[in-house]
C-alpha cells in the first residue's frame, strides 16, 4: 500500500479574495439598515404623536413630576410671574392648542439652558437669564419654547427615543466586536439627531414670526444667539463639533436663518430693545468686557 | 472635538490592522508552504490503526500547537456580519493557518524524536477571547510510529503535491 | 466520493493513503434568529434557525473537506471526525477532518 502525503488544492477552506470588498458591503449595507429602521421608526413616531390628543399627553405629565416648579423665595416667585406673564403674551401670538395650559417654571442654577417638556411645560434656568440683557432675547427664547410645545416636539422626541432605543441595543448588544456595534449605534443616532435638528428649526421659525408680531422685529433673536456664541467653551455650545452629530443646528446657522427669514418675509433685523422686567433684570451680570 | 478624536483612533487602528493584518497573513502563509514541503516527508493520518505491515517499534504522543490572534479589521468586519449571517470569511482564514501551522509543529515534534509516520490525528479549536478579540488556539495530537523494519513502508523520498 | 467514519469499509481495500483531510467553515447568526432565540429561551424547545445553521455549515464543511480530497486524487474519505467551537460572539467553526484514501473495487 501506498503512504503518502498530498497537498490538497490552495484556497478551498478559505478564500484569498480582497477582505475590503468585503468589509465595503458589509458597512453600507449595515450602515443603510440601519439609518432606514431608524428613519422609519422616527417619522412614524414623529407623524403620530401630534396627532394624539393632548390631554393623553396632560395626563401622562401628571402622573410625572412636575417640571415647571416656582422656588420659595420672594425674588424668585417674581421672576418666575414675570416669565409666566411674558409666556401668556405670546401664546397669544403663536395660536397655542386651546387646550394646553402653559406653564412656566423658573430654577435658581447656574445653568445656561431652558427647555419645553410634556404637558405644557417649559423651564428657565438663572444661569440663561443672568445672561440676557434686554426682553427681545428673552422673548425670542420664551417663543422658541412655546414653539416646542405648540408642536407638541416633546410627544413626539419621546415616542421616537423609546422605538429607537429598543431598535439600537437590539442591533448593537451581541455582535461580538464593540467597535462594529458603536458605528452602527452612531449611524443610528445621527439620523435621529436630524429629526430633532428638524425641530428646532421649525420652532426657531415659529419663534421668529412671534418675535416680529409682538416687537416689530427680529432683533431680539440676534442678540440672543450671539450671547449663545459668546459662552464659554468655544464659539460651539458644548457638544460635538459636526453639525450630524448635535442635537441643535450650529449657532451660526442658526444666525443666518434669521435674515434668510427676515429676507424672505420683508422683517426688519433690528430696532429698539425693551429693558427687562424688574425681577429678571435683578439677576443679569454684565458681560465682561474682553 | 472628542468625537472627532475617536474617529481618528477608530480609523488608524481599522487602517493599521488592516495592512499590518494582511501582511502578517501573507508572510505567514508563505512560511506554512515552506515548511509543508520541508516536512512532507512525515506522514500523518487521521486513520485509527497502523497501515498493514508496520510493526511499531516505539510508539508516542506528539503534538503541536498555536494561538492565532485576530486583527481589528477582522474583528470590525466578524461584528458587522453577525447584523446579517452567513460565513465569515475573516475568520476562515485565521482557522486555516492554526491548523495548518498546528500539523506542521506536530510533524515536527515527530521528526525532532526520530518518527516519520504520525496516525490518529485529532484536532481540537479553541477560542481565547480577550474582551473585543478572538484568539484561536488548535491543538493537533497524534500517536508518532516508528517502525522495526525500516523497510516495511515504501515511503516516498518526496510528496506527490497536487496540480 | 465515500465519506465514512469508520477505519475500512467492508468488502474493499485502500490501495494508498494520502493525508488528511480538512473541511471548515465558520458561520455568523444573524440579528433576527438572535431576537427569536432570546424570546424562545423564555419557553424552551428547539431553535430550528439555529439548528439550520448549523445544519447548512456542516454540509459545507463536509463539501469542502471532499473538494480537498478530490484535488487529491482520492476516491473514499475515512476516519471522518466533527469538531465545532465558537468563535467570541455570534459565529461558530465546523471543521471536519479525515484521511483521503485511494480504495479499489468499483
Amino acid at each position: 500500500m501506498k503512504l503518502e502525503n498530498r497537498a490538497p488544492a490552495e484556497g478551498i477552506n478559505a478564500s484569498h479574495e480582497n477582505p475590503l470588498k468585503e468589509l465595503a458591503w458589509l458597512l453600507a449595507g449595515g450602515l443603510g439598515a440601519v439609518v432606514l429602521l431608524v428613519f422609519t421608526v422616527s417619522f412614524a413616531a414623529q407623524w403620530i404623536a401630534p396627532r394624539v390628543p393632548y390631554k393623553y399627553e396632560a395626563k401622562l405629565a401628571a402622573s410625572l413630576p412636575p417640571f415647571a416648579t416656582t422656588p420659595d423665595n420672594a425674588p424668585g416667585r417674581q421672576v418666575q410671574a414675570e416669565l409666566q406673564s411674558l409666556a401668556d403674551r405670546l401664546a397669544l401670538r403663536l395660536d397655542m392648542p386651546s387646550e394646553m395650559v402653559v406653564r412656566v417654571g423658573y430654577r435658581e442654577q447656574d445653568i445656561v439652558n431652558a427647555f419645553a417638556t410634556l404637558g405644557g411645560q417649559a423651564v428657565f434656568f438663572r444661569g440663561l437669564l443672568g445672561k440676557i440683557d434686554n426682553e427681545d432675547a428673552l422673548a425670542m427664547v420664551m417663543a422658541h419654547e412655546l414653539a416646542h410645545l405648540k408642536y407638541r416636539h416633546a410627544s413626539a422626541a419621546l415616542g421616537r427615543g423609546v422605538a429607537i432605543g429598543v431598535i439600537l441595543s437590539i442591533v448593537s448588544a451581541d455582535l461580538g466586536s464593540s467597535a462594529a456595534g458603536n458605528v452602527l449605534t452612531t449611524a443610528g443616532m445621527a439620523t435621529l439627531l436630524s429629526f430633532n435638528r428638524d425641530q428646532e428649526r421649525e420652532a426657531d421659525e415659529a419663534a421668529l414670526r412671534a418675535l416680529h408680531a409682538e416687537y416689530g422685529h427680529v432683533g431680539g433673536a440676534v442678540d440672543l444667539f450671539n450671547v449663545m456664541m459668546r459662552l464659554p467653551g468655544g464659539r460651539q455650545s458644548s457638544g460635538p463639533t459636526v453639525e450630524f452629530l448635535r442635537t441643535h443646528p450650529l449657532t451660526e446657522n442658526r444666525i443666518a436663518a434669521i435674515s434668510q427669514w427676515a429676507l424672505k418675509n420683508g422683517a426688519a433685523i433690528d430696532g429698539p430693545r425693551r429693558p427687562l422686567p424688574a425681577g429678571i433684570a435683578a439677576l443679569n451680570k454684565p458681560e465682561p468686557r474682553r | 472635538m472628542l468625537d472627532l478624536i475617536e474617529l481618528g483612533l477608530f480609523i488608524t487602528l481599522l487602517v493599521v490592522g488592516f495592512f499590518a493584518g494582511t501582511i502578517v497573513e501573507k508572510r505567514h502563509y508563505a512560511s506554512i508552504r515552506k515548511r509543508e514541503r520541508e516536512f512532507a516527508d512525515v506522514l500523518a493520518f487521521s486513520v485509527r490503526f497502523p497501515p498493514d505491515r508496520v510493526t511499531p517499534q516505539r510508539a508516542f504522543l506528539v503534538h503541536g500547537t498555536v494561538v492565532i490572534s485576530s486583527d481589528y479589521f477582522k474583528t470590525f468586519v466578524a461584528g458587522l456580519r453577525n447584523l446579517f449571517g452567513g460565513r465569515v470569511r475573516s475568520y476562515e482564514t485565521l482557522l486555516e493557518r492554526a491548523r495548518r501551522e498546528a500539523l506542521l509543529r506536530l510533524k515536527h515534534d515527530a521528526r525532532r524524536q526520530g518518527a516519520k509516520l504520525v496516525i490518529c490525528v485529532r484536532f481540537e479549536t479553541t477560542t481565547i477571547s480577550t474582551g473585543w478579540a478572538a484568539s484561536i488556539e488548535v491543538f493537533a495530537f497524534g500517536t508518532a510510529l516508528i517502525p522495526e523494519r525500516a523497510a516495511a513502508i515504501d515511503f516516498p523520498a518526496r510528496s506527490v503535491v497536487a496540480a | 466520493m465515500l465519506v465514512s467514519n469508520l477505519e475500512l469499509v467492508p468488502g474493499r481495500r485502500v490501495v494508498a493513503h494520502y493525508g488528511i483531510v480538512q473541511g471548515s467553515t465558520v458561520r455568523a447568526k444573524h440579528v433576527g434568529k438572535d431576537i427569536f432565540a432570546g424570546l424562545k429561551n423564555i419557553v424552551g424547545g428547539e431553535l430550528k434557525g439555529y439548528t439550520e445553521l448549523m445544519q447548512e455549515a456542516r454540509q459545507e464543511a463536509v463539501e469542502r473537506m471532499i473538494a480537498e480530497a478530490q484535488s487529491m486524487g482520492a476516491n473514499a474519505i475515512l476516519n471522518v471526525r466533527f469538531a465545532t467551537t465558537s468563535i467570541a460572539a455570534g459565529a461558530a467553526e465546523i471543521l471536519a477532518y479525515g484521511s483521503a484514501v485511494q480504495l479499489d473495487g468499483v
